[in-house]
């Protein structure tokens, strides 16, 4: 996405500068402070990892506006969005679970239990399809970053074992023929019953 | 350092305007480019406040004096932790601090919603900015607290208020105001809602939280001004009806009515636009109070003063707050119609409605009967008190109903309950209330609203725990788990529910500390030494008057020594301090005797040293501590609702014990009687008087202290010379024989209003005033009862097809759900 969401490990990212700069000022002020209680060093020193992060904030306002592939890298963005999704999801799961506790109770009555729950259901499923539907496979994801990693790694295992183990002991889908895993009871790709 | 501070307001207004503009087009226009940059914004003015209160602090430790602001509320003699609280003990500060805590809050917000309220996120930015740049306005045109001296700096600063040189009075007041504060952020979800016309239940997922967190806090503040109240100013009670205290307690009543109703809508997509308007409403009520203790429009002991300019430019912004958030709703009208059915009466919807009207018909009579003075003052010219007695007539009542609604909403199911469903729900709970009933009436307890309440008590306590054994049983039933776990992992499951219900244990005790007041003994007494005085079961006798002295204060103690029944359980020293340069303003020292059953409350209001006499006032508090052990359970009945789903799947065993620590830390807090240091301040003339008859008693609590820095307190109550010469003023009166209407006659003549009067005449433009709560009420539940009969009446016919009405295609789907179902414990 920007700076701040940047996997890549090996460069130098802008709030270290920051962080470095504010360390380093916050020694310099504390050095030449005439008030040298405790509680007055830290709060300059407070105060001056507070104007970092001004700076930091500031290049995080400026940056959107001025960067040339600004909402190129938004293949991360999407994971999130997945990751949400799974919580309202969740939020759903729970609320049919406790409305099927009150019907238990005695709170509600039957056909009004039939009313909301369907309601509920139809959310969950709709939430269900969406993540089926986005993005791309996870399954192919991670193989494709486990081989780029065993390829780096060495040859020491070859992708065939490490694929291999995976995949070709699962059961084969009657309506789309994908590949399952050996413990699935539907079809990761279509959602029909192993 | 001042000035920079100066222009870090300044550049904090730019920046928030920017975002604000930013966020509204970059919203619009769906450019993510601008949205981003508007959140960087929003972050950078956190930053910008981060760093203005950092040099603030600092210029407070290290007494920097041409700063006018720390020159005014702080010394070199105050305490470290007295200098960092003094940051929001002036107007000019505690703005500053409302802006930096709403940046933060505003940020952690948008932080972690921005994935799941993509559409909202730009618009609540907008919001948030406008209202943090109308704060930063005030503070750039009118109140900057980096305003220095420029000539003739001051060698040592003025001092803190000693008033609020107090453990309590340092987190009472950023408590209250993270409870402000925190309202806001459901505000500008509402309004992003509204904006964006997302109005489905998400923006409540979002909001929710946020208002249980700033709802907790307000309660909390609210507690700690009690305790402060109870412990500090010597009067034996913990709630005055002074303005400010109400101003806390006005967004509270529509937050908790908001936090009720809420359900309504998750549960049946009901009361969307009732919903909104609590939000905005709570919003507008600490906008309101903010105003209100801010620019000298009502007296109150601990308002910061009049300030016209304030006034305006608040007066102006509520009313740009109601224009346009009202206006958004009636624009957004079409969308926000929701199905509404009331299928049966005797169905919790219909319960959180006569809570919700019940909640708001306090919010708008509080928030009358404070402002009525003002009112009253601008049409007829004349200045009236509206004091506790009248309150308390109102309150009492409405509180009694609330505390049985508390109990009756758990035991009715949704939509409808059956006769049977009643019957089988309300044996356990209405025969705990009878038996509770019947034996205190049998052991002779008398007092019937204290009577009621406590067998209101015992009726929500009996539901309560219905429930929890019913809801465990059920769970047994289903996982076949031993009764303990079952109750955990039900608590776990449901914990909103159930963390609601430990709330609601919490507001029982509240209540039984409340309806102790009904058997509350009162004596003020004037006594030599060896002469004793007996108050309920107890004797106290004063034995002498001490002065000790410790360089800083002379303190003038008296022994005394305490029996209960024929047994010797101690002694007690109510005493008064007179500070060094302070002579003329001795603090009271309360002595307070605790047990969970009562407090033994001494008060030395004045003494003589010739013959070590000395006057005091003896209360027994009933069952007050009970009040803040509620609020402790209150307040871990929260943590449970608030933590998040994960903690309990991860750890659902263990929450309890957590989640106790950090309610016993707070119970701690709460009921640490820390040093008792009074501070209510008072001329050291005081006159011993005690009342001599049982109309001179009444006449004590009918009319109130017209010293005018007590806030008006009743005059058997307050202990200043004022006080005391009225109570003189009132003996005098009763021995001519004056009636009590003559008495009124008297000091109405005296003072040239109704002022002193604890309650107004009922008579002319004051008629209005006791007029108002039944026109309220009754308009209240017209409206309600109108609103409940149309929905009742709607066809149950055209009821649309459930959406989730399984297809074919879904049928995999479906299964899929069921067993993800059965998977979810």
């Amino acid at each position: 996405m920007n700076f701040e969401t940047s996997t890549d490990r090996s460069t130098l990212r802008p709030w270290h500068l920051f962080a470095l700069g504010a360390l380093m000022a916050a020694t310099g002020g504390v050095l030449r402070a005439s008030n040298t209680t405790p509680a007055a060093m830290i709060l300059l020193s407070l105060a001056i990892g507070a104007a970092a992060l001004c700076g930091l904030a500031l290049l995080r306002t400026l940056w959107p506006l001025v960067a040339v592939d600004y909402g190129v890298e938004s293949g991360i963005v999407s994971d999130r969005i997945r990751l949400a999704v799974e919580r309202e999801k969740s939020l759903v799961l729970r609320s049919i679970k406790e409305l099927e506790f009150d019907r238990a109770m005695g709170k509600v009555a039957e056909e009004d239990f039939q009313e909301m729950a369907s309601r509920l259901r139809a959310r969950a499923i709709s939430f269900m399809r969406q993540l089926d539907s986005d993005t791309p496979g996870y399954r192919e994801l991670i193989e494709h970053e486990l081989q780029s990693r065993l390829a780096a790694a060495g040859e020491s295992l070859t992708l065939g074992q490490g694929s291999g183990d995976v995949v070709n002991d699962g059961s084969s889908c009657n309506a789309c023929a994908t590949v399952n895993d050996v413990d699935a009871r539907f079809c990761k790709h279509c959602g029909a019953s192993l | 350092m001042a000035s920079l501070g100066s222009l870090i307001l300044l550049a904090a207004f730019v920046v928030c305007a920017y975002a604000a503009a930013v966020s509204a087009v970059g919203g619009r226009q769906r450019s993510a480019r601008l949205i981003e940059s508007g959140i960087g914004a929003f972050y950078l003015l956190t930053a910008l406040m981060t760093a203005a209160s950092a040099i603030m602090v600092h210029a407070f430790v290290t007494e920097n004096y041409a700063i006018k602001y720390v020159d005014r509320y702080s010394d070199s003699a105050q305490p470290l932790i007295y200098k960092l609280t003094s940051y929001w003990g002036g107007l000019d500060g505690s703005i500053m601090f409302w802006v930096f805590l709403l940046s933060v809050f505003g940020s952690i917000a948008v932080a972690t919603n921005r994935e799941r309220q993509r559409e909202l996120i730009p618009y609540v930015v907008t919001v948030i900015s406008c209202v943090q740049m109308f704060f930063l306005l005030v503070m750039v045109l009118n109140k900057d607290p980096f305003t220095t001296y420029l000539t003739q700096v001051p060698a040592d600063g003025r001092g803190l208020n000693p008033l609020l040189q107090n453990p309590y009075m340092a987190i009472h007041p950023p408590s209250l105001y993270i409870g402000f504060v925190g309202m806001t952020i459901p505000y500008a979800f509402g309004m992003a809602a509204l904006i964006t016309g997302h109005l489905d239940d998400s923006w409540l997922r979002a909001v929710r939280r946020w208002t249980m967190f700033a709802w907790i806090f307000l309660s909390f503040g609210l507690t700690l001004g009690m305790i402060w109240a109870y412990e500090e100013l010597g009067w034996g009670g913990y709630w005055g009806w002074d303005p400010v205290e109400n101003a806390g307690l006005l967004p509270w009543f529509t937050a908790t009515a908001f936090l009720h109703s809420v359900m309504v809508q998750e549960r049946r997509s009901m009361l969307r636009v009732w919903n909104v308007t609590l939000v905005i409403i709570t919003f507008f009520l600490t906008i309101f109070g903010t105003f209100m203790t801010r620019s000298g429009v009502v007296q109150s002991v601990h308002a910061f003063g009049e300030d016209p300019d304030l006034a305006m430019m608040f007066g102006i912004f509520m009313a740009v707050i109601l224009t346009v958030s009202f206006g958004l709703v009636i624009y957004r009208m079409p969308l926000l119609r929701a199905r509404h059915e009331l299928d049966s009466w005797a169905s919790r919807e219909a319960a959180f409605l006569l809570n919700n009207w019940i909640l708001l018909f306090c919010a708008v009579f509080v928030l009358f009967a404070t402002m009525f003075p003002t009112l009253s003052e601008a049409i007829t010219g004349e200045r009236l008190t509206v004091g506790p007695p009248f309150f308390n007539k109102w309150m009492l009542p409405i509180g009694l109903m609330l505390l049985f609604l508390t109990g009756v909403g758990p035991l009715l199911a949704w939509r409808k309950s059956t006769l049977a469903n009643l019957g089988e729900q309300f044996f356990w709970p209405v025969t705990v209330s009878a038996v509770t009933g019947g034996a205190l009436y049998a052991a002779g307890f008398r007092v019937w609203s204290s009577g009621i309440c406590f067998m209101l008590c015992a009726f929500v306590t009996g539901t309560i725990v219905q429930e929890f054994i019913r809801g465990t049983r059920v769970r047994q039933e289903a996982t076949g788990a031993d009764f303990l776990t079952s109750l955990t992992g039900l608590v776990a499951r449901s914990h909103r529910r159930y963390g609601g219900y430990v709330i609601h244990v919490g507001i029982v005790l509240i209540f039984l500390g409340f309806a102790g007041e009904g058997y509350k003994l009162e004596e003020q007494v004037l006594l030599s030494p060896g002469q004793q005085v007996e108050v309920g079961r107890f004797v106290i006798r004063h034995e002498a008057v001490i002065v000790r002295d410790d360089g800083q204060k002379q303190m003038i103690t008296a022994r005394m020594r305490v029996f209960d029944g024929n047994e010797e359980v101690g002694l007690m020293y109510p005493a008064r301090w007179f500070f060094r340069k302070h002579e003329q303003e001795p603090t009271t020292e309360v002595a307070i005797r605790r047990s969970a059953s009562e407090d033994l409350y001494i008060v030395m209001a004045a003494f003589d040293m010739q013959d070590q006499s000395a006057s005091f006032q003896v209360t027994v508090n009933p069952l007050v501590n009970w009040i803040w052990f509620g609020f402790g359970i209150m307040a871990f009945g929260t943590v449970i609702a608030l933590l998040p789903e994960q903690v309990f799947s991860f750890a659902a065993s263990r929450v309890p014990e957590g989640a106790a620590t950090i309610s016993v830390l707070l119970l701690a807090l709460a009921l640490t009687s820390a040093p008792l240091h009074a501070q209510h301040i008072e001329s050291a003339l005081t006159v011993p008087t005690v009342p001599r008859s049982d109309a001179e008693r009444e006449l004590y609590h009918e009319i109130v202290c017209m010293c005018g820095t007590c806030g008006r307190k009743l005059v058997g109550e307050c202990t200043c010379s004022t006080a005391a010469m009225m109570r003189e003023e009132i003996s005098t009166l009763v021995e001519e024989g004056k009636t009590k209407d003559g008495v009124f006659e008297y000091f109405i003549a005296k003072y040239g209003s109704q002022e002193p009067l604890a309650m107004p005449l009922d008579e002319g433009f004051n008629r209005l005033a006791w007029l108002f709560p039944y026109l309220l009420g009754l308009s209240g539940a017209v409206g309600v009862g109108a609103v409940a009969l149309r929905w009742s009446m709607r066809e149950a016919a055209d009821l649309p097809l459930p959406a989730g009405v399984p297809t074919d295609a879904d049928a995999h789907l479906l299964a899929r759900l069921d067993d993800e179902l059965r998977d979810l414990d």
